[in-house]
Order: C-alpha cells, then sequence, then structure tokens
C-alpha cells in the first residue's frame, strides 16, 4: 500500500514501519490517542488499558532511572573504545591485548579488555580469550 | 451490560429510549470511495458511512460486551483511517470516537458541515509522513565520551567502584550525558528538518520522548511529490548512518495537521 514500501524494499537506509503504514503499536498510540480531531459530542466511554498506554506513550520523564541508564550505556560505549563498533569487537580485543602484552595499555584500556575478557569467557567459555588478558599474560611471561 | 452501552444508550436529554452507539474513524467529502477491504473494530468487522450533503463520516458498529481500548481497536481505527488516507482526504478523529447514531448527523456533520469541507479541501491531495529519528547508542555515546572530560573522568571513576558505592555518581555520569544529547539533538534535528522542509508543505516537529530521540516530526506531503519527499529521506539517512537511525512511517492520515477548532 505505501509507496515507499513498495519502491524501497529492503534497500534502503531509513526504516520502514512493519506492517501498516504505521508500524508498532507505540506509533500507532502515539497518533491516534494524542491527535486527531475531538468534537464534544463523543462520549468518553470506560477504556481498558488506555490509562497505562498513554503513560507509555509520553514518557519524556528526566528521571533517576533514565540516568542511569545512560551511565550504563556509557559504560558499555566506552568498553568498544573510539571509532569501533560492537562487530569489531573480536578485532578490538585483540589489538588492546596485544597492546597490553607490550606494556603500553593504559588502565582504561585494562579494565576494558577485563571486562571484554569476562564477556568472552562467560559467552563462549573461550579460555583461549581468558589467559589472553593481559595480566594473566604477564604472569605468564 | 457494560459501561459502553449504559452511558452511549443515555442521550444528553434525558430520553431512556434505546440508541445505536457506533463509532467514528474520520471524516471524508462524500464523494469519496472508501477501499473494499477495511475491517471495523466492531462484531460484523465491517465499515460504511453516514452521509449528510457534501461530508461524510465513516462509521462501525462497536463490541456491546466489553469497553474499547485493546491493542485490536487501537490498530483497527488506525488501519482504517490511513487505509482511507492511501487514497483520498480524510480527517482523522482521536481514538476513541464513540457516539449516538443520530448524533453523527444532528451533531457532527450538520453543524460543521463547513469547517469540515474547508479542511478537506486543504488536506486535498496531501499526506503526512512523520519521520523518527534515534541515536545510534554506542556511537554517539563514544562521542560523547571523547569529547567531554569531565564525562570522561566521571566515568572512569564510576567504573571503577563497585556498584552500590557509585550510585550517586552514575546518577550524576547520566544526567550529563543526558545533558549534552538534549543539546546535541537540537543541532542534528534542525539539520534534518532544513533538508526536508523544502519537500513539504508543512511540518510539525513534535518534542522527541527519549534523551536518545533525535527527531520526532510529521511532515504534509503532495500526493505527486511522495516519492521525491522519500528519496530526500533516504539522502539524508545515508549521510546519518552509523550515527542516526531514520524510521519512517507512512503515508499517513493527516493527524499532525488537523487544525484545532
Amino acid at each position: 500500500m505505501t509507496v515507499s514500501t513498495q519502491s524501497r524494499g529492503g534497500g534502503g537506509v531509513v526504516d520502514r514501519g512493519g506492517g501498516g503504514p504505521g508500524g508498532g503499536l507505540a506509533d500507532v498510540v502515539e497518533l491516534i490517542l494524542d491527535k486527531g480531531l475531538v468534537i464534544d459530542v463523543f462520549v468518553r466511554v470506560s477504556l481498558v488499558g488506555i490509562e497505562i498506554l498513554t503513560i507509555d506513550a509520553r514518557i519524556v520523564v528526566a528521571s533517576v532511572d533514565t540516568f542511569l541508564r545512560f551511565a550504563e550505556a556509557t559504560n558499555r560505549a566506552d568498553l568498544y573504545g573510539k571509532g569501533a563498533k560492537p562487530k569489531d569487537l573480536g578485532e578490538l580485543t585483540q589489538s588492546i591485548t596485544e597492546g597490553g602484552a607490550k606494556g603500553k595499555t593504559s588502565g582504561v584500556l585494562d579494565a576494558a579488555v577485563d571486562k571484554v575478557g569476562e564477556m568472552l569467557a562467560s559467552g563462549r567459555e573461550d579460555r583461549e580469550a581468558v589467559r589472553r588478558r593481559p595480566r594473566q599474560r604477564e604472569r605468564d611471561e | 451490560m457494560s459501561d459502553v452501552v449504559s452511558e452511549t444508550q443515555t442521550p444528553p436529554d434525558g430520553d431512556a429510549e434505546l440508541v445505536t452507539p457506533v463509532y467514528v474513524y474520520g471524516l471524508i467529502r462524500v464523494d469519496t470511495q472508501l477501499p473494499d477491504d477495511l475491517a471495523g473494530l466492531g462484531p460484523s468487522g465491517r465499515v460504511s458511512t453516514i452521509e449528510h450533503g457534501e461530508v461524510a463520516a465513516i462509521v462501525s458498529d462497536i463490541p456491546l460486551d466489553r469497553p474499547l481500548g485493546t491493542r485490536k481497536d487501537l490498530l483497527a481505527h488506525e488501519s482504517v483511517v490511513d487505509a482511507v488516507a492511501a487514497s483520498a482526504a480524510v480527517l482523522p478523529m482521536r481514538f476513541p470516537a464513540v457516539t449516538a447514531e443520530e448524533s453523527v448527523v444532528e451533531e457532527l456533520l450538520a453543524p460543521h458541515q463547513d469547517h469540515f469541507l474547508a479542511v478537506l479541501g486543504d488536506l486535498e491531495g496531501r499526506v503526512q509522513f512523520t519521520l523518527k529519528g534515534r541515536y545510534v547508542e554506542d556511537a554517539v555515546l563514544s562521542e560523547v565520551l571523547e569529547g567531554n572530560d569531565e564525562i570522561r573522568a566521571l566515568q572512569e571513576k564510576v567504573r571503577d567502584l563497585p556498584e552500590d558505592a557509585s550510585y550517586y555518581d552514575r546518577v550524576r555520569l547520566g544526567e550529563l550525558v543526558v545533558g549534552v544529547l538534549e543539546q546535541q539533538r537540537e543541532d542534528d534535528a534542525a539539520q534534518i528538518l532544513e533538508r526536508l522542509e523544502p519537500f513539504a508543505v508543512a511540518v510539525v516537529a513534535n518534542q522527541p520522548g527519549q534523551p536518545e530521540d533525535v527527531i520526532n516530526a510529521a511532515f504534509l506531503v503532495e500526493r505527486e511529490r511522495m516519492q521525491e519527499f522519500d528519496d530526500a529521506v533516504e539522502n539524508v539517512g545515508r549521510d546519518l548512518d552509523g550515527r542516526v537511525r531514520l524510521r519512517l512511517l507512512g503515508p499517513l492520515a493527516p493527524y499532525d495537521f488537523v487544525p484545532e477548532e
């Protein structure tokens, strides 16, 4: 139905709302509960779930929870380092580890490598990755 | 029976006669052809019109055994309105719009006909697109860390402390990051709007909801320029790739361009 979806298929960089042109339920809620014509003749019927939906659609608060979420996300972003993307993690791990072995890593990178090592260890039980952590390597040497 | 029925069954004049409640999706010009495959939110599933002069209301029955407001009800409202909007001018109602069948003409269409016709005339040949943009978290947070010494220092401090010892520092860190993002998005949103405005008749920039949201804007676009607008969005998306993720909804009914009465 939408020209955009038909003409683009999955080729573009811009996401399209899945299903109908309205996308997901959150998009629909934002549109039809917040906007559109209101005439006083309409009865305000009792509505199941609407209060909750409306509140969900309007979370604009700069709450402590939001701040903590961003603190967490910032710590995660730090793991990836400058300009690196999550998919480059394997490569990054290796280069940092090598740097660490030469005694050139800063405290920041050490910690990052520790965390990456933990992630790899817990994720894949990769003993190789754990052994490559700088501190352990120092002991090996 | 449910509240829906008891409320809608009592007309304002106190007359206890039974009335038929109807759901109103939106308003169209009377000569508008409705798509065949519309599915209403009532038990019959059918969608029809109630006409008066040159305007018509798109209506259906409503469920009588439960209050409105389920996910299905919301999606039905949206899909009926947007399906009509795909090919014709429609003035969308806000969810939920329930009234007695006879008041559709008496209280909605007849008294406001001229106003509705004027608005529908303005919307003729135009559709809405809604553009939402969100920062790619890791890329932008790395930028924030790189570019702000205070945040960088605090992040390093927080990272080395046990979680319960760093609570207030973490709150402060998040607050600083959110502040930077909110500042940054003003520039980013302004640039996106500047590039897309030439392709739209009108633009409404809504306040983005979350700190990582960059833009939430509605564009009223001429039907003939839909592809042009779409291409422009795609170009902006390509330039921002890796930093901002854009999502385009539409064509939609012109929810954001319904004039306040």
